[in-house]
């Protein structure tokens, strides 16, 4: 799991495929600049050998033995040719001349081709050479070596060959820590962004994306972001402004109309004047009933809500505790698992989950109530599950909007706010609302992510 | 009681008022947060009556100051602003009650009653009885006439709750509010069905009831209705 996060992260990768770019274009160029000059010396080489060949084999044609045997030995030991190197064999394979003796162990490339390295003393000191020649097959069974020393194309190979070894480990190694380097920097700042970004979401709009300075393309869509941010935040500050000090502006009518009605009421000498009075004052408290139900919505759906840790199995089980004596006995069956804390706001979960039970005793008949608030995975479950007539498909959309009633419910009392500030709430947690056919009822599911304790 | 009122929508201080002194209460109205709070720190009244937003001075403002200066009246706070966190915000400020606009007068004479009576208790008490009911919040136990009422930890905190506010009106947001810290109605009637069962369990099989229901305003824990 933790090797895997490592290579999934963009570092990790961004400097493997950098080091391993790099190391490729080093060996392509590098290795074809080798190649090219090791052909190029070999190739020159191996003419002059090849020349060389072609002069013994027609001195051997036209001459007898004996003066092809002292010519050998001529060439072998004249100090002008420098690096030569000459054997000669006989049909039995007798040593006839030469500056060195071994022939017999030589296993000829096509051509008669051979490399080969020879022990020469250079005054105190023995050095090995190089040497690189053809085995010369003449009529009669004798055969004749012809090299010449290669050592120090040899050596200039070997050294090339370790140089552009080491150039292509450094530029790989090189390669990578630029590119670990790179990501790392990108990495840190998208890490910002994205811890930033979270924050943001979760509701503190007044926070703002970090820029780091440089004033590079980064910081560039970190400045817009933040325009944005700033108008986002403006216009949800202007909305609460609106939808506060309307509310503000309701509150304060109803409250005159209710106090006026309720003079009114006392003064009222005639039964009719007083249940006038009487039914205006029970309208405007179901109108102020409706416009609280409106305001909570709005501020679920505001974002702004302070969340902090709530521990919602507690929350549950006072829940179940307080709607006990309402249900009849074993109506409402708690399976609440301990300890299970979210992210949240205590007083709109309270409210949303007590919306549930209250809509599960009101629609969901005399049967059981199930209230489930079960760990899955990193996520606590909270399910409400009744065995009343439930919820027809095609009317679950229409469910959790507002003012929405549904065709059973027509008799009964209820504001129709009841599911959608369920579905608010669901919002502000991160969560969605699920209703499900619970064959027969309804199940209303809720998933929450979990707070590590 | 004498209570200042300091609201800066005239006609709604105007019907407070007059509610307040149908009541029996001596109230004086002030319109705007600078002449209220000069009324306030002349002193001399039993609980204030601060609307939230005032012209002048903010509501909240009066309430810090006076706190600040050592002032320690019952302070209710009106509000039109209703949400949890502005309630937290005002009774933070040290206001004593947080009250949302449009309220029941039942609801707002009920707080008064007991803001002004909490002024005069002497703390928490260990000890509460009512007529031959005896509550020890140390021990946990209820007893009527001497014998023993067992009870749930909620039913007993409901008990407790009437018991401290006894021979006053309790409502049932306040009991929603004290007991349970919910800031909201559950639709249905469920305090008036927890109330029933603590009644069962301390009234039954007594000739004196003392849990009585007030229609229109809540409940009241008394043997002189």
């Amino acid at each position: 799991m933790r090797g895997w996060t490592f290579w999934r992260s963009s570092i990790a990768r961004v400097a493997l495929i950098y080091g391993l770019l790099l190391a490729a274009s080093m060996t392509a160029v590098l290795g074809g600049v080798y190649l090219v000059t090791s052909r190029l010396l070999a190739v020159d080489g191996d003419e002059i050998i090849s020349i060389e060949a072609q002069g013994i084999t027609e001195d051997f044609r036209e001459k007898d033995l004996d003066t092809f045997v002292t010519e050998i030995v001529d060439r072998a030991e004249d100090p002008w040719v420098r690096g030569g190197v000459y054997e000669m064999r006989g049909p039995r394979g007798e040593f006839l001349a030469g500056n060195v003796v071994v022939l017999p162990e030589l296993h000829p490339a096509p051509g008669g081709w051979v490399e080969f390295d020879v022990a020469v003393s250079h005054g105190d000191a023995n050095a090995s050479r190089r040497i690189r020649g053809r085995i010369l097959t003449l009529a009669g069974g004798y055969r004749v070596l012809v090299g010449h020393d290669v050592e120090d194309r040899h050596a200039f190979r070997e050294v090339m060959l370790r140089s552009v070894a080491w150039a292509v480990l450094v530029t790989a190694l090189f390669g990578a820590l630029g590119g670990w380097w790179l990501a790392r920097r990108i990495s840190r700042t998208a890490n910002a962004i994205t811890a930033s970004a979270g924050r943001i979401a979760a509701g503190a709009l007044g926070e703002r994306l970090p820029v780091s300075g440089s004033g590079d393309e980064i910081d560039a869509l970190v400045g817009r972001f933040n325009e944005l941010l700033d108008r986002v935040d403006g216009l949800t500050t202007t909305m609460r402004a609106v939808l506060d000090s309307t509310a503000h502006d309701l509150r304060g009518h109803l409250n005159r109309i209710r106090g006026a009605a309720q003079v009114a009421r006392h003064a009222a000498h005639d039964p009719a004047d007083a249940q006038a009075a009487d039914l205006v004052i029970s309208e405007i408290d179901r109108l102020s009933e409706t416009l609280h139900g409106l305001l909570r919505i709005a501020l679920a759906e505001s974002g702004t809500a302070p969340l902090e840790k709530v521990d919602l199995s507690s929350v549950a089980t006072d829940l179940v505790d307080f709607y006990q004596p309402v249900a009849a006995a074993d109506q409402l069956q708690p399976l609440i698992e301990p300890g299970l804390a979210v992210r949240g706001h205590r007083q709109l979960l309270a409210q949303a989950l007590s919306n549930l039970l209250d809509n599960a005793l009101k629609y969901g008949g005399e049967g059981p109530i199930t209230v489930r608030v079960v760990r899955d995975g990193q996520t606590a479950l909270i399910e409400v599950t009744d065995r009343g007539v439930g919820i027809p498909p095609d009317e679950r959309e229409l469910a959790t909007q507002r003012f929405r009633r549904l065709r059973g419910a027509s008799g009964l009392p209820g504001s129709g706010l009841g599911l959608s500030l369920v579905a608010a709430v669901a919002r502000l947690h991160h969560s969605t609302l699920r209703l499900e056919d619970a064959e027969p009822g309804l199940r209303v599911v809720l998933v929450l992510p979990l707070e590590e304790p | 009681m004498k209570i200042l009122l300091v609201e800066d929508d005239r006609r709604a201080s105007d019907y407070l008022a007059k509610g307040l002194r149908e009541l029996g209460h001596a109230v004086e109205q002030t319109f705007d947060g600078e002449a209220g709070l000069a009324a306030a720190q002349n002193g001399g009244f039993d609980a204030l009556i601060l609307d939230r937003m005032l012209p002048r001075l903010d509501g909240l403002e009066i309430v810090k100051r006076l706190r600040s200066a050592g002032n320690s009246v019952p302070i209710l706070i009106l509000s039109a602003l209703d949400e949890v966190d502005e309630r937290v915000q005002g009774l933070r400020a040290g206001g004593d009650d947080y009250l949302a606009k449009p309220y029941h007068l039942e609801e707002l004479a009920a707080r008064l009653d007991a803001l002004a009576r909490r002024q005069t208790d002497t703390g928490p008490v260990g000890r509460l009885k009512v007529a031959d009911l005896e509550l020890d919040a140390r021990a946990r136990k209820v007893s009527r006439a001497g014998r023993k009422i067992d009870l749930t930890a909620r039913e007993f905190q409901l008990l407790e709750f009437l018991m401290r506010h006894a021979g006053q009106v309790v409502t049932r947001t306040m009991i929603l509010e004290g007991v349970w810290d919910y800031h909201f109605d559950p639709k249905t009637n469920v305090i008036d069905v927890h109330i029933s069962r603590l009644r069962q369990a301390v009234d039954k099989g007594h000739d004196v009831q003392l849990l009585h229901t007030v229609r229109g305003s809540g409940y009241t824990l008394t043997d002189d209705p």
